[in-house]
């Protein structure tokens, strides 16, 4: 095993395209799902290409770079893992084939692989270069004339828009978690995000609040049908109580929540303890006077809470059986470790601001709640409560999410979906652009509408279309995206306007977009095939009939946004919905982060070897995440 | 498909069918082994960050600490098909090739003599595939199939042929004998047995064909 390896692009290659093979069978709306299972019983069902790569044992360097990469991805997009791997590896395919053949340019290279490698490097840079600067422009021309808009105005009502949102939804749990309960699980996430919406506010702040939160959102039950799934208002904490909850309560009651201990915790190996007595350190003084005097403090403390008529103590540490046999004998009820979210939750929802120096407790500390009672869950028994005027003061109504299923491995699929959901609508709903100062030079709009009248009309929508790209665009899925793109791409390099390396480089792209839609239809080739030639017909002949379909556009929005509605009405809007939506500003950031992660993986040409394990923080967080849940079920 | 204008120095040509075919072997074979390194991986094994000494493969890591190499191990390798000790198709390519070598050298000076000489040239027989099959099993602990009797060959073109198999078959002899004494497992040493015996018969047909 030598030291110092050098890195060829035939282990690059090869290296994803194993990673391709792994998540091949689970991708596209017929892909299966896999099982993984430990030795403890415990199983993992997943159709997520994040999880599935994440689950895989991988030593290999490259290989745990690819995987980093798409849950990087995914954590922002929170879908197209597969699509990425899938399209890393065609275009490194694509890029082997071009570097073999033309190795000539790096001729002053010792060796033919080095100069393949040095070739593949360039073809990656040039391909990221043009990705960032021209693609936006092929997608807003090519493809967002032929996709739907949608936003969270009024989710519920039947409109064109909603239609399309829900759609979206439906699709996207499709692809998840199978047919059957795609609808189900569609409406109870419109549920959930009307009853967190904030009044008159942005509705993706409620997104992100949903998004941030959601640990501390849903409890996961196993041994339940899914169709017991439902929102329970308030807010439920996965502990139970450590006290006897009385049952009879005066409502409202109040809560308070600590950071700390209640009582000082006692010395742990290397304290050093310190007994004063007035100046002099004294031998009289021992440890039995010091926790005597520590639990008449706990005394005070819980004097001080009755006065202010709290009645819930909820504790983000374990406290001491001092603390918790004074807390019963003042009839107050106690949670101890109350995990970080869930605090953070609590006190955004309430208002108040936990405890940390238990010595100093104002009424800003103090939350008002209506109920408190356990909650039995499936086996667990939580604690379920609710805040008191709540919706007038954050004019949002509370609530939780029960998933149910009949394993733990489906509750924890169904929550994953969830999440994920959240964060592709987020991403969804994100403009592409951010900054928009680019004005069109005037050759290219004479140049796509030569002999149109309404030239300077053309022109100036064009202008606004590219000024602010409007949001929460979505097309039709089942390649669409690809096959506009692959075409747009195409009739570019074909094109003479452009210099010889920018038509090589949008031909390898436009190659490498084909390769995901082949994939989808792999089982059979007339409907690729099929899907093409409808997706082709879609595209105008005439550059001065894409013009007049610029032109039909809706009036500004109240927000003030231009926004591009689908130009081909009718029936071929309605065939196209049957196919599921996807979003395309997700599909534009997948690409750009795929040649990304190309140019880095490139980049790369020496592998180093150590003698120790050098775990970063990072790959314990991706591992901590899959084990957390067993610390969980061990405590 | 070129990236840079100026190419006097390299002039690209396409590459010709045989390349062609090479190339898609090539590729069909990547293709299998990322596919079976697919499944392995989903089966648990580990992906390590080492390569195989002979062939280059990823290797991969089984639940017992084994090391395992997709191609060596599982798929038929790339270049042993050349090899005639190995292969009866390459052997019968290699005869032929020799075949047209003495034909060739024979015709010369045949072009002096008589017409009865060169058919006697012609008239040598091709051997047939199943007498390199038995040299192929021996090299590849198969179970042999049954040595079938030859018709008297000459030997010019049949003995270099004949005495490369035997030398491969002893070669693979010599082998298993020092793995069988530094076997632990059963199962190995049961299938190092069958190596030899397998190498022993065809030994004995390689010799009677020569005889």
């Amino acid at each position: 095993m030598v030291p110092l390896e050098q890195l060829h692009l035939n282990h690059v290659l090869q290296t994803v395209s194993a990673l391709e093979s792994v998540i091949l069978r689970s991708f596209g709306p017929e892909g299966g799902q896999v099982l993984f299972t430990r030795d403890t019983g415990q199983v993992m069902l997943s159709r997520s290409g994040k999880r599935i790569l994440t689950a895989l044992h991988l030593d290999h360097p490259l290989a745990r770079m690819v995987v980093r990469c798409v849950w990087k991805h995914s954590t922002i997009t929170g879908d197209g893992s597969k699509t990425f791997v899938l399209l890393l590896a065609s275009l490194l395919r694509i890029i082997h084939a071009t570097a073999s053949k033309e190795t000539h340019m790096f001729q002053s290279h010792n060796s033919t692989k080095a100069a393949e490698a040095a070739t593949a490097r360039h073809l990656a840079d040039k391909l990221l270069e043009f990705a960032l600067t021209e693609l936006d422009k092929f997608i807003v021309l090519n493809v967002l004339p032929h996709g739907f808009c949608v936003s969270l105005e009024n989710f519920t009502a039947k409109t064109q828009h909603n239609l399309s949102f829900q759609t979206l939804l439906v699709s996207f749990f499709h692809t998840r978690l199978g047919y059957a309960y795609c609808d189900f699980f569609r409406n109870l996430f419109c549920e959930l995000l009307s009853h967190w919406k904030v009044k008159d506010d942005q509705p993706s702040f409620s997104i992100h609040l949903l998004n941030n939160s959601f640990p501390a959102l849903h409890t996961q039950v196993s041994g339940v049908p899914v169709s017991c799934s439902r929102l329970i208002e308030g807010q439920v904490i996965h502990r139970d109580f450590a006290t006897p909850c009385p049952q009879v309560r005066k409502q409202p009651l109040k809560a308070a929540v600590f950071n700390g201990y209640l009582q000082p915790k006692l010395l742990t190996t290397g304290d050093v303890l310190e007994l004063r007595c007035g100046d002099k350190v004294t031998e009289d003084r021992g440890i039995v006077h010091f926790s005597s005097w520590t639990e008449r403090s706990v005394e005070s403390i819980i004097a001080t809470l009755q006065s202010f008529g709290v009645s819930v103590l909820l504790c983000a540490l374990k406290q001491s059986t001092a603390v918790l046999a004074a807390a019963t004998q003042a009839g107050m009820c106690l949670v101890e470790c109350v995990s970080e979210e869930e605090i953070s939750l609590f006190t955004q929802l309430s208002g108040v601001t936990p405890i940390s120096d238990c010595r100093r407790i104002h009424p800003e500390h103090i939350a008002t709640l209506t109920f408190c009672k356990p909650l039995l869950l499936g086996a667990h028994r939580c604690v379920h409560l609710d805040f008191h005027d709540c919706e007038e003061r954050l004019k949002v109504k509370p609530c939780s999410l029960v998933i149910c299923a009949p394993s733990e491995g489906q509750a924890d699929q169904h929550a994953c979906a969830f999440q994920d959901a959240f964060r592709m609508l987020l991403t969804a709903l994100e403009p592409m652009h951010k900054t928009q100062k680019k004005t069109i030079p005037s050759e290219e709009c004479t140049s796509l509408h030569a002999d149109n009248i309404s030239n300077e009309a053309a022109c100036r929508v064009h202008l606004h279309q590219k000024c602010v790209i409007e949001t929460g665009c979505v097309i039709s899925a089942g390649g669409t995206f690809e096959f506009l793109l692959h075409h747009a791409l195409h009739q570019y390099g074909h094109s003479c306007s452009v210099s010889v390396n920018t038509s090589a480089v949008s031909q390898l792209l436009a190659k490498a977009l084909l390769s995901v839609p082949r994939q989808i239809y792999s089982h059979n080739l007339k409907h690729f095939l099929q899907a093409q030639t409808r997706v082709m017909a879609l595209i105008p002949r005439q550059p001065n009939a894409l013009s007049t379909n610029l032109i039909h556009t809706e009036g500004p929005l109240a927000d003030g946004k231009l926004s591009l509605c689908s130009c081909n009405k009718g029936n071929m809007s309605l065939k196209l919905l049957d196919l599921g939506l996807e979003s395309v500003s997700c599909k534009y950031q997948l690409v750009l982060a795929v040649l990304q992660c190309l140019t880095n993986l490139l980049r790369m040409n020496m592998l180093l070897r150590t003698h120790t394990i050098l775990h970063t923080k990072s790959h314990n967080s991706l591992n901590a995440h899959s084990e957390s849940s067993e610390d969980e079920d061990e405590d | 498909m070129a990236l840079n204008g100026d190419e006097e120095d390299f002039e690209w040509e396409p590459p010709t069918e045989a390349e062609m075919k090479v190339i898609q072997a090539r590729r069909e074979r990547q293709d299998k082994i990322s596919k079976l390194m697919g499944d392995y991986l989903l089966k648990g094994y580990k992906m390590l960050g080492d390569c195989c000494e002979v062939c280059g493969t990823v290797l991969l890591q089984d639940r017992q600490q084994k090391n395992y190499c997709v191609s060596c191990q599982e798929l038929d390798s790339d270049i042993d098909k050349d090899n005639p000790a190995l292969n009866p198709q390459a052997a019968l390519s290699q005869v032929r090739e020799r075949q047209l070598a003495a034909q060739v050298l024979a015709a010369a000076p045949e072009l002096n003599g008589g017409p009865t000489s060169s058919l006697a040239s012609v008239l040598v027989p091709q051997p047939r595939p199943e007498h390199c099959e038995g040299a192929a099993a021996g090299g590849r602990a198969l179970l042999p199939p049954p040595a079938v009797a030859s018709p008297p060959p000459p030997n010019t073109t049949l003995q270099p042929v004949l005495e490369e198999a035997e030398e491969a078959v002893l070669t693979k002899l010599r082998w298993a004998t020092t793995q069988l004494q530094s076997s632990a497992s059963l199962e190995a040493s049961i299938q190092l047995c069958s190596l030899i015996s397998s190498c022993a018969n065809s030994l004995r047909s390689l010799r009677e064909l020569s005889q």
